[in-house]
């Protein structure tokens, strides 16, 4: 087997429509995943992430361009790559007439695991996910963030390959979304290679050693979350309330990105104080804070991951 | 693997549909009240056809299994997105369409148990009427199953696929001589309900069990069209979620 867990060149897809053009989901997607890496497609709503997953997890057709998975095409070789992935749904819920602790051991014995193992590993991932207490309770009765929990957990506890998770922390509460983030961290130290969509930027930041930034289709940045912030030319950010109408005072301290109302200036050390003092002079609020991922993406894409 | 096919994980799916389902145990009991219904019915306003009703039962329900499938397959597939869980796995796209239609077999098969106790007692089959009613019956299944499994890919909201499940239950289950006998249908529609699944295996096993004769060339022309249906069908099935394991 090859030495990337997942490689995709130039992936582009097109989804037809009877009435008038397609929609172009992918225009040329190229990633390549190493074992045991744990890397974020990171996107606002629409940019074609799950698209890319269910590709690469061989649930739809591309319109052109080629993935491997373990040296396998994904297209092609459908029934050499499905034993080597498993998939967290977006929105996926749990059999609601199963309980938890049925969910993940049925679904162990569908992909085959003995009925030992499948218990043992059934038993280990509900522990893990903080689900022992209601492991017995159909999931019907389950809160909304304990069936995702349920459906992670399903997940995981076939520690595949290749995992590919599409916004698994959706509705979770943050202590499942820590126990979440433990458990990938754990399943790639075991040699698991992990593929997750999120539009959380503390989690991609949190949780992936190396991330894609995904905008209408193309990846526009492809590294760590420090090589994100240090590309948009500054370490801190001063974000100034009501900044937006006054652009011109800020341009020749640093980058500037525009959010809605409020302005920030990327900038160096050096710079500050004569920013807080034009800031003061023309009564604007101003705060200082070290450059987040939230400015890189912002830089990078030109909209806040939030935005419509 | 024969003819390509795998069912590596298949008899897991299966048990674990047959799991939901006796969680499910409501469902298994409603869905005895219309043949039910018809039953009492029957049994009132004329008794004399009461074996052909309780044939039509066994029928309609086996039927009505698959139609089952349409809503399981449908709402498992667009409510809780277990299908990219189960396609995206070992588990085969044939393993996942007869593991679903397998299950609901298992799961709603008591109540027709009861209705052939019920036939037993007042009208005993012979052997060969019941090897006729337990093959007739596993081909109505595969015809049924197929066409739940193939309409419940073609929608992406569940409420436009209730009135599917409700249209092609009373089109095949009610309509046509599955509760009465072919001796009530006009003889210029008889060639059309020999044809059609569920009026066929009913004229067949009705036949066998001395309740109806039918001439050598209806019975062969239903007999033919149902085993042609359920073979062409199923391996029809066995195709499209092979297809519809991957969108394009």
């Amino acid at each position: 087997m090859t030495e990337e867990a997942l490689l995709a060149r130039d992936v582009r897809k097109v989804y037809r429509s009877r009435k008038g053009p397609g929609v172009e989901a992918l225009r040329g997607v190229s990633l390549s995943i190493r074992r045991g890496e744990r890397v974020a497609l990171l996107g606002r709503n629409g940019a074609g992430k799950t698209t890319f997953l269910r590709i690469a997890s061989t649930l739809l057709i591309p319109t052109s361009g080629r993935i491997h998975a373990f040296g396998f095409d994904v297209v092609d070789e459908p029934e050499r790559v499905r034993p080597l992935i498993a998939v967290v749904p977006q929105e996926g819920k749990p059999f609601f007439h199963l309980t938890p602790r049925e969910q993940v051991y049925c679904y162990l014995r569908a992909r085959g695991f003995a009925r030992d193992t499948a218990r043992a590993r059934t038993e280990e991932a509900l522990a893990k996910m903080g689900l022992e207490e209601v492991g017995d309770r159909l999931s019907v009765t389950l809160s909304g963030g304990q069936r995702q929990r349920a459906m992670v957990a399903t997940v995981m506890a076939t520690e595949a390959p290749l995992m590919f998770l599409d916004e698994p922390t959706i509705g979770l509460d943050p202590f499942a979304r820590r126990a979440v983030w433990d458990m990938l961290r754990e399943l790639t130290q075991k040699g698991s290679t992990v593929l997750l969509t999120t539009h959380y930027l503390d989690e991609a930041e949190a949780l992936s050693e190396r991330l894609y930034i995904v905008e209408e289709g193309r990846v526009l940045f492809e590294g760590t979350a420090e090589n994100a912030k240090r590309q948009i030319g500054g370490t801190l950010r001063v974000s100034i309330e009501d900044g937006g109408h006054q652009r011109n005072l800020f341009e020749a301290f640093g980058q500037l990105v525009e959010e809605g109302n409020a302005l920030y200036v990327i900038t160096g050390p050096e710079r500050i104080h004569e920013i807080m003092d034009v800031a003061l002079r023309n009564r604007l609020s101003a705060t200082v804070g070290p450059v987040t991922l939230e400015e890189a993406f912002l830089t990078i894409v030109g909209r806040s991951i939030d935005a419509e | 693997m024969a003819l390509g096919l795998r069912w590596s994980g298949s008899g897991a799916f299966f048990a674990t549909e047959i799991r939901v389902q006796f969680h499910e145990w409501l469902a298994i009991v409603t869905g005895t009240l219309t043949p039910g219904a018809l039953i009492v019915f029957v049994a009132i306003l004329a008794a004399d056809l009461l074996p052909v009703t309780l044939i039509g039962a066994l029928v309609y329900s086996m039927f009505l299994i698959g139609q089952r499938v349409l809503n399981e397959a449908a709402y498992i597939r667009i409510d809780h997105k277990l299908n990219e869980l189960y396609h995206a796995s070992p588990l085969s796209p044939e393993g996942y369409f007869v593991g679903i239609a397998g299950g609901m077999l298992v799961a709603y098969l008591p109540p027709s148990l009861v209705v052939l106790g019920i036939l037993e007692l007042i009208h005993p089959l012979g052997l060969v009427a019941g090897l006729t009613l337990a093959v007739c019956l596993l081909a109505v299944w595969a015809v049924s199953s197929t066409i739940g499994y193939v309409v419940s890919t073609l929608f992406k909201d569940m409420k436009t696929i209730w009135p599917y499940s409700a249209l092609l239950t009373n089109l095949f289950g009610i309509l046509p001589p599955v509760f009465y006998p072919l001796s009530k249908v006009p003889i210029e529609w008889r060639s059309l309900v020999l044809i059609v699944p569920t009026s066929a295996a009913a004229i067949l096993v009705n036949a066998a069990a001395g309740l109806e004769p039918v001439t050598r060339q209806e019975g062969t022309v239903a007999a033919v069209a149902l085993a042609a249906e359920a073979v062409i069908l199923f391996v029809f099935g066995i195709y499209w979620a092979r297809r519809m394991a991957r969108e394009r």
